[in-house]
């Protein structure tokens, strides 16, 4: 008993993290069909402005030791900033090119924002503490004790899905957002401003990365100017497993792939559980092959007589 | 003239879909553009709505030049389109598309004021009003992209095939409504369709569109025995003979 729970809790926790990253790449594909390969860099960056920019072997920390009330607004603002940047210089100006190229723009940023950190930061690894209590466990039942940062992993999750789903279905740019997500052309024609649609769905999805920074940081305490390539890469094949463009989908695939994920580190043969993402991945193919609409196909929108 | 479409070029990479068009459309008028599939028809309204660019000609709005203006900006200037395929937003409910509709306006309380008006308009939709759009039936979503689009308080509204997929019985509602909204609120219309018969009994003025290039333009009233139209329309001379084909 004590054990199962244990394992749902890291699957959650794990998943949270793919679901939430998973949310920020489905909202910009959702209006802007791109796949946003950089949005594993902007958590890095998010992750990254933590400390004070130097190459020092040592980090020191400087927003990183604000008050929270201060870190998570400061954190979210540098991330949203940089992801408007980018919509700016790189997704703006490649609007109407064909989806592929978009992607391979976002490559190219992708490389370019690692590169920066690698410059500003050094290339090395930096140990990091923040918010290190959070990592002391609490007791749920008997013999059940976890870090109470899972926990808050969790809950954080659960309270951005609540809030986004407010905002997309209470108000009135979230409805705009999803019927542009939908149909761009029509919203347009029916004078729905597309900058600011898109503007407004790149700046959210960099809140969601900002979150992320901060919470992967917590729980690892490790910068990598390529930590947020394998959350990238795992939040993608959540979006693709959940069914392209659509949220919850992105929310089921992520949470899927952590409880993959948490199952067969527990259950694979310790020889084996190096392997582990190769069974992760072979798994998604399994998948793909039964489905390969995604679990979760946003609602097609068939003509009607 | 509130719209005047001056000698009009759309090409869709080298192949030419219109080919020098020109038409007007006076306020307070109801116009159709017929043609057989291909036509232009199409082309024509979306660059009306500044969807497509043009590589040649012009568009004026009201005596302003609209080439270039993008769609969300040519929409606030009154100008709203129902497009072929409806587009209307499945995953949203009836309420929300309509919402999208008055997305432009500030004026809280004439949107609320149209809003109850589409509803009596097609009460049906009234009914569906928190249902996901995309449960609606071809007639119903229809007459939601009818109602979207007055949402924005047009002044001139274009309608691509008002009647496609319908029921004769909800194509007769569809035009009695349409036909009421000029009298009603001084509506102007610019409709295509692929048949002439109806578009003969609603419109005051036509033009036969074919391979881009209008064929033929009138009044209704002088085109009603339809042997002009159906020359211009298919491009040879209709012969009464006894082993005729029917279209």
């Amino acid at each position: 008993m004590a054990f199962t729970l244990q394992v749902i809790i890291d699957a959650l926790s794990l998943g949270s993290f793919y679901a939430v990253a998973a949310l920020g790449i489905g909202l910009l594909f959702g209006v802007l069909k791109l796949i946003n390969f950089a949005h594993g860099d902007f958590i890095t960056i998010g992750a990254y402005a933590l400390i004070v920019p130097s190459a020092a072997a040592q980090a020191t920390l400087y927003i990183g030791d604000f008050h929270p009330l201060m870190l998570i607004p400061s954190i979210i603002g540098i991330v949203v900033v940089i992801a408007l940047i980018s919509e700016f210089t790189v997704f703006r100006p490649l609007r109407n090119a064909s989806p592929a190229t978009l992607m391979i723009g976002s490559f190219a940023l992708g490389f370019i924002l690692q590169n920066l950190v690698i410059m500003i930061y050094g290339g090395r690894p930096k140990a990091v503490g923040l918010w290190s209590d959070l990592n002391l466990g609490i007791q749920l039942a008997e013999g059940v004790q976890v870090p109470q940062l899972q926990l808050i992993i969790i809950g954080t999750t659960l309270a951005l899905m609540l809030l986004l789903v407010l905002f997309l279905t209470r108000t009135k740019y979230g409805i705009y957002m999803r019927a542009a997500a939908e149909d761009f052309r029509m919203a347009r024609m029916l004078g729905i401003k597309a900058n600011r649609v898109i503007m407004l769905a790149v700046a959210i999805s960099g809140m969601l990365a900002a979150a992320v920074s901060m919470l992967f940081v917590t729980q690892t305490g490790i910068l990598d100017f390529r930590m947020g390539i394998p959350l990238m890469l795992f939040a993608f094949i959540a979006t693709v497993i959940g069914g392209m463009g659509s949220l919850v989908g992105a929310v089921v695939g992520g949470f899927a792939v952590g409880a993959v994920s948490i199952l067969l580190q527990t259950f694979l043969p310790s020889e084996l559980r190096v392997f582990r993402d190769v069974f992760v991945f072979a798994i998604v193919i399994v998948i793909l092959l039964a489905r390969p609409q995604g679990l979760l196909v946003s609602r097609a929108a068939k003509e009607r007589v | 003239m509130l719209l005047n479409v001056e000698n009009l070029h759309v090409h869709y990479g080298r192949i030419a879909a219109l080919r020098g068009i020109s038409l007007n459309v006076a306020e307070g008028e109801i116009v159709c553009i017929v043609g057989p599939n291909g036509a232009g028809k199409s082309t024509t309204l979306l660059s009306i709505s500044s969807v497509l660019s043009p590589t040649e000609g012009e568009i004026s709005f009201d005596g302003k030049s609209i080439i270039g203006t993008p769609p969300e900006q040519v929409a606030t200037l009154g100008i709203s389109q129902v497009p072929e395929g409806r587009h209307i937003f499945t995953s949203l409910t009836v309420d929300e598309n309509l919402q999208v509709g008055a997305a432009t306006r500030n004026d809280k309380d004439r949107v609320r004021q149209d809003y109850e008006r589409v509803l009596d308009m097609f009460p049906i939709l009234a009914e569906r009003r928190r249902q996901s759009a995309g449960k609606l039936s071809g007639g119903e979503q229809q007459m939601l992209a009818i109602a979207r689009s007055l949402m924005t308080n047009p002044r001139f509204l274009t309608i691509d095939e008002p009647s496609l997929g319908l029921a004769p019985r909800i194509v007769d509602q569809v035009y009695e409504v349409l036909v009421d909204l000029r009298k009603s609120r001084g509506l102007t219309l610019l409709l295509v369709e692929q048949s002439s018969e109806r578009a003969l009994k609603a419109a005051d003025r036509l033009y036969v569109l074919r391979s881009g290039e209008i064929q033929l333009e009138g009044k209704t009233a002088d085109l009603q025995d339809g042997k002009a139209v159906h020359e211009a329309y298919f491009g040879f001379t209709h012969q009464h003979d006894e082993d005729e084909v029917e279209f």
